[in-house]
Parts: C-alpha cells; structure tokens; sequence
C-alpha cells in the first residue's frame, strides 16, 4: 500500500496517467455517441451503442475505485464490505430484470413494432 | 478523551477505524444509487411513450464530467501532498478540489434553472409542443400578482360570480390573490350573507361572526375558521362523553356480553344533543358574491374547471362560466410527433396521414412548414444513409435508417436550422456556445424560428414545466442528478473544512490529517464515480 511518503511520491505519476486516460475515455464516449462514423449498430442510439457506453463507463469507474480509491492493494475487510454492497445492487438489478420478463405483466413494458419508414 | 484508532491501524482489520466506517457507508451509497440505477432501467423498459434519449445538452454535462475527474485527480494529489508532508501543495490541490464542485453545481443549476422555465404541453391527439411562455399583458404592460410577480399566459379564465371557502381547507394566499385579481379588474367581493353562530354551550342566542357585504379578508376567513374549529372541538368531545355514557348503560344493563355483541345497539341520540342547546354551530363554508362578475385567473394545476362551476384544491367553490383560456406560448422551440406516431402505429394506422391530420398541422401554418421541411431532411437523410453504408442483401431494405426522434421530432437546433437556411436569425459563435447551456435565444433568432401558438385549453391532455411531473424520465433524472448533487454539496463541505481548518491539526498530528483526509477523498472519489455513469446514461442515452 502506498503509504510512505516516498511510495506516495512514487504513485504521483499514476494517479496522472490514470486522470488522463479518465479524460480520454470522457471524450470517446462522446465521441461514438455522436460521430456518425463511429456508431456501433444501427443508426441513432440502440443496444449496441448502450453496451459500449456502459462498457467505457464501467473501464473507467474501475480505475477510479482500482487507483484513485486503491482497492487494488486494499484489506480483505474492504473487499468484503463493498463487495456485498454490489451483490444487493445485481440483486435489484435482477428483480428488475425479473418484472421485465414476468408472463402476467407481459403488456406493462411497450414492446410497440418500431415506427414505419416514411413513404416517399 | 484519546480517539483510537485514528492513526495506528487495528490489529484486527489492520486498517484505521475511519476508513472501515467510510467503506461500511460507500457499500451503502452503492446499494443506494443502485437502487435508483435500477429505477431507470425498469422506468425506461416500461415506458409507455418514447422516452426522450439524448435530449439534455451533452456540453454542459461533458465540462462538468471533465470538473469532476479533474478534481477527483486534485484530491488524491492533496492527500499525497499530505503524506510528503508538503501543507502548501496540499493546499493549492484542495482549493482546486472545492473550486471545482463549486463550477459542477453551478452548471448543474443553470441546467435545472432551464428546465424549470421550459414549458411542454401534450395535446389530446399527443402532439408534444414545447417552448416559453407569455406573460399577462394589459395597455402594453405585464400584470402582476399579489406577490408582484408577471402572470403566466396558461391560466384557467373563469368571469366569476361568487366564491364559496372551505373555513378549514382554504389557502391564504390564494385568497389574497383573488382579492388582487378583483382590485385589478375594479369588483368586490363580499359576504353574502350574515354568518351567525352559537359560540357558547347552552346559550339561546347566536353570535353575528361576520356581517354580510364584509370585503373578504383572510382575517374574515380566520376568524370564522376559529369559531368553526371551537365549535367543531367541542361537538366532538360532547359526542365522545355521550357515547361512552351509552357504552357504560349498555355494559351495566347487559353483564357478561362482549362489547362486539353489544356494539350494534350502542348508539348516541344526535338530535337529543342538538335540541339540550349544548352543541355549537360548526361553519364550514362561507359563501361570498363577485360584484360585478370579474374575470379571474387559476393556475391550471390548482383549479378543477366547468363550464358553470369550477373548483380549487383547496375546496374552494368558484361560481361563474369559464372563458377562452388558452395556452400562449410567446415561443415555440420544438414540435414532437413521436408520442402521437407511436400511437398511430399501435392502431395499425399510418404515422405519416396521422401526423398529417393532427391539430397542430391543421391549425397553425409554421408547424405545417416546419413538418414539411423535415419531411425533406428525412428524405436526405435516408438518401445519404443508402450512399454511405448502402442496402441490406437479404431484406432489401437499408442497412440504416433515420431514428424515429429525426423522422418525427423538430428540436430547437432543427428549427433553427431552418430558419438559418432561409436566411433568419444566424447567431456568432458565442452565442451558439450560449445556447448549449442557456437553451434557445429567442430574442437573438426571433419569430421566424421561435413563433407564438395558442394552444386552446380543449386541446390540452396535459401541461408541465420539465419537472418531474412532465413524465418518468425527468422524475429519474432529477432523482438522480438531485441525489448526486447532495453529495458533491456534502463532499465540498467536508473537503472545504479541511482545507479551512486542518492547519492547526497538520502541526499537532499531520498524519491524523492525512488519514481524515483519505477518507473524505474517499467520498469524492465515489461521488465521481456515480456521474461516470451518469453522464453517459443520460446525456448519451
């Protein structure tokens, strides 16, 4: 654990490259947000474009909580601790996924064919 | 007292007691936001309208993303300062910190100051317009109210009569408004008759409360109100001390019998009360005459129109018949016809006739101009997406096509465009930046972007200000953003108190300092966290 003051000064450096590659990543989502030529799948926003959305957002989260919060020379305590706060988040997570697909409610999520093209 | 455990570790966790507590309560926060993360999803899934994806200004929510990194960056790099001892770097480090959650707020309130002053409005054949109200006008100057504030153009018109109060219910400052409204248009609203009362147990004679042709007042209305709430206390403790004498009788003249064997017969004879002149005289209305008959103006959301009577929420009874009131938008900035698309679509009719045949295109030539010019843009569009990533093979249709949002949503920008492309309202480059944070300039681009609609109040299905009333993605929105913004407050606070009072603590014990300030970092690394995804959900979204 970079606790000494001359690990610390050792770590300076990454906590930059780490900022730096957040605001890189910032900038890509944006990017392949709204930059034609980079948008995954279909035209406008779809599935994919929500995966690699996520995907980038999730990277970048990881080296906040990895590097910024060290967790990754962190106690077991912690690990404990955070981890089982995740587990009720994919719980939710799941309950929701679980009213998505419940047969009796099937007609509460619009599931509507998309808008036809218009006619020329 | 010494605190333990603020420096050495425990042996047991081998870590300082306060970085346990921060983590026990980031595990919590992370069920929290989580929780409400989940909200969206199952929010957006289950959405009956289309929901509005990437519609907030992605500038704002970009410079702010890039606020929150940078100070997330500033604060490991204090906390470092700390370690090395170096109080001056930590220091400037920290200013940075707090300078920065002072700019994200900042630009998270011009964000919701837009919103709030941003009018839509659902029509009954689900045409979406949004755009900025007009004020009240008269002999070219704005009316006000009592508070001294312009009125918005979306009132309810009612030309009443007379109004009848709930002595219990009714809300002072609605009252004060009618009394402004009735100044202004030169009526007088007074009581209609005599209120009289037996305000004392036994007595034969009533009291004269108010005197009829009193100016309403909510002094009037208190003092009935008191009289009502006395009389109403004392009825309900003589009836209480009558029914138990009942239960009382009943239970001696019927012993061993349960009392739900005798409840059917235990009864309090309400007349015999009256008649003994003990009860006091409850008054829960008081009724008053407009004269003349006056124009007055309701906030939609607070009144409950007819066509002869309407009624306030407050239990207010207002006489008189409703006038034109129409919705007046001094500026549309968008015309949506997903909602109204989707709709045609789920009846198996053709979204574009539609359209075609809704109220706006009918009724309002801009917006008949405005859909015919994006029928254009479609069309190019749909032409640029063949020539550019050409058709599909095996269902002869093209690889892409236009979004549903650019078939049938004409947003601020795409209006403006229009107009710029017939030569109206161009803007520099400064105040197109503006824009991004700001929303539309109306004054900059004018009528020929921005026009007026009367929207008549029979069209209406439902009106709001981009609150979270207008639909479920701004309730999750504001939910959400709202909650963050607590905690870059909260962080700021405590990030703040250090940097203000932590010099006296560097000197006894700096390393103590150093751990408090991990933690409190520790925060705010989290609070970047949370808008890491949610920026993305919903600016990108």
């Amino acid at each position: 654990m970079a606790d000494t003051p001359e690990a610390v000064q050792k770590s300076i450096r990454t906590y930059m490259f780490v900022g730096g590659v957040l605001f890189l990543g910032t900038i890509i989502t944006v990017l392949v947000a709204s930059v034609p030529w980079l948008d995954v799948g279909h035209h406008g926003f779809d599935v994919m474009d929500a995966i690699l959305g996520l995907a980038i957002a999730a990277t970048k989260a990881s080296l906040v909580a990895a590097i910024f919060m060290h967790l990754n020379h962190e106690k077991k305590a912690i690990y404990w601790i955070f981890g089982s706060g995740f587990i009720f988040v994919i719980a939710l997570f799941g309950l929701t996924a679980l009213a998505k697909y419940d047969p009796i409610h099937d007609n509460f999520f619009y599931d509507g064919k998309p808008a036809p093209a218009v006619e020329k | 007292m010494e605190i333990p455990y603020v420096v050495t570790p425990r042996k047991d966790t081998g870590l300082f007691n306060s970085k346990i507590a921060i983590w026990l309560f980031l595990a919590s926060e992370v069920m929290l936001f989580g929780g409400f993360f989940s909200a969206y999803v199952f929010l957006r899934l289950g959405a009956d309208y289309p929901w509005p994806e990437r519609t907030l200004p992605v500038l704002p929510g970009l410079i702010n993303t890039f606020v929150l990194i940078g100070s997330s960056v500033t604060v490991v790099f204090a906390w470092a300062a700390l370690k090395m001892r170096q109080w001056n770097k930590f220091r400037m480090h920290m200013t940075i910190t707090v300078v920065c959650a002072g700019v994200f707020m900042v630009l998270k309130g011009i964000e919701y100051s837009v919103k709030f002053h941003h009018q839509a409005v659902r029509l009954h054949d689900y045409t979406v317009v949004e755009g900025h109200l007009g004020y009240e006008m008269e002999d070219g100057k704005h009316v006000l109210d009592h508070h001294g504030h312009h009125i918005e153009e979306n009132q309810i018109r009612i030309e009443a009569t007379g109004l009848t109060f709930s002595t219990v219910r009714f809300h002072a400052d609605w009252v004060e408004e009618m009394i402004t409204q009735a100044e202004h248009r030169k009526a007088k609203i007074t009581l209609a008759s005599d209120i009289k009362a037996r305000t004392e147990e036994g007595s034969s004679e009533e009291v004269t409360i108010a005197k009829a042709g009193e100016p309403l007042s909510v002094e009037l209305l208190k003092r009935v109100q008191d009289a009502h709430l006395k009389a109403r206390a004392h009825n309900g403790a003589l009836r209480t001390a009558a029914l138990r004498q009942e239960w009382a009788e009943a239970k001696a003249a019927n012993p061993g019998k349960r009392g739900w064997q005798l409840a059917s017969n235990v009864n309090i004879d309400v007349k015999a009360l009256e008649d003994s002149k003990r009860m006091l005289t409850e008054i829960s209305t008081a009724s008053f005459k407009v004269e003349p008959a006056a124009r007055m103006d309701f906030k939609p959301r607070d009144v409950k129109e007819g066509a002869t009577q309407s009624r306030l929420r407050d239990d207010t009874v207002i006489d008189g018949k409703m006038l034109a009131s129409p919705m007046v938008f001094h500026n549309v900035d968008a015309i949506d016809f997903r909602h109204l698309a989707m709709k045609a679509v789920e009846k198996g009719q053709d979204p574009i006739v539609a359209i075609e045949n809704s109220w706006l295109i009918k009724n309002d030539e801009f917006a008949r101009k405005a859909w015919e010019w994006n029928k254009q843009e479609v069309a190019k569009l749909e032409k640029k997406l063949i020539d550019e990533y050409g058709i599909d093979e095996k269902t002869g249709k093209p690889k892409r096509e236009p979004t549903a949002k650019e078939r049938y949503r004409l947003g601020w920008q795409d209006l403006a465009r229009k107009a710029e492309s017939e030569g109206h309202g161009k803007l520099g480059a400064v105040e197109r930046i503006t824009e991004e944070f700001k929303g539309p300039n109306y004054e900059a681009r004018g009528k020929e972007t921005f026009p007026e609609l009367s929207v008549p109040r029979e069209e209406i299905r439902f009106a709001s200000k981009f609150t979270p009333s207008w639909n479920t993605y701004y309730a999750i929105y504001f939910t959400i953003t709202g909650l963050h913004g607590l905690h870059v407050i909260g962080g700021a606070l405590v990030l703040a108190y250090y940097l203000l009072f932590g010099r006296k603590m560097y000197e006894t014990n700096p390393e103590w300092l150093a751990n408090r300030v991990e933690v409190g970092g520790l925060f705010w690394h989290f609070v970047d966290l949370v808008w890491i995804f949610v920026f993305p959900i919903f600016y990108l979204m």
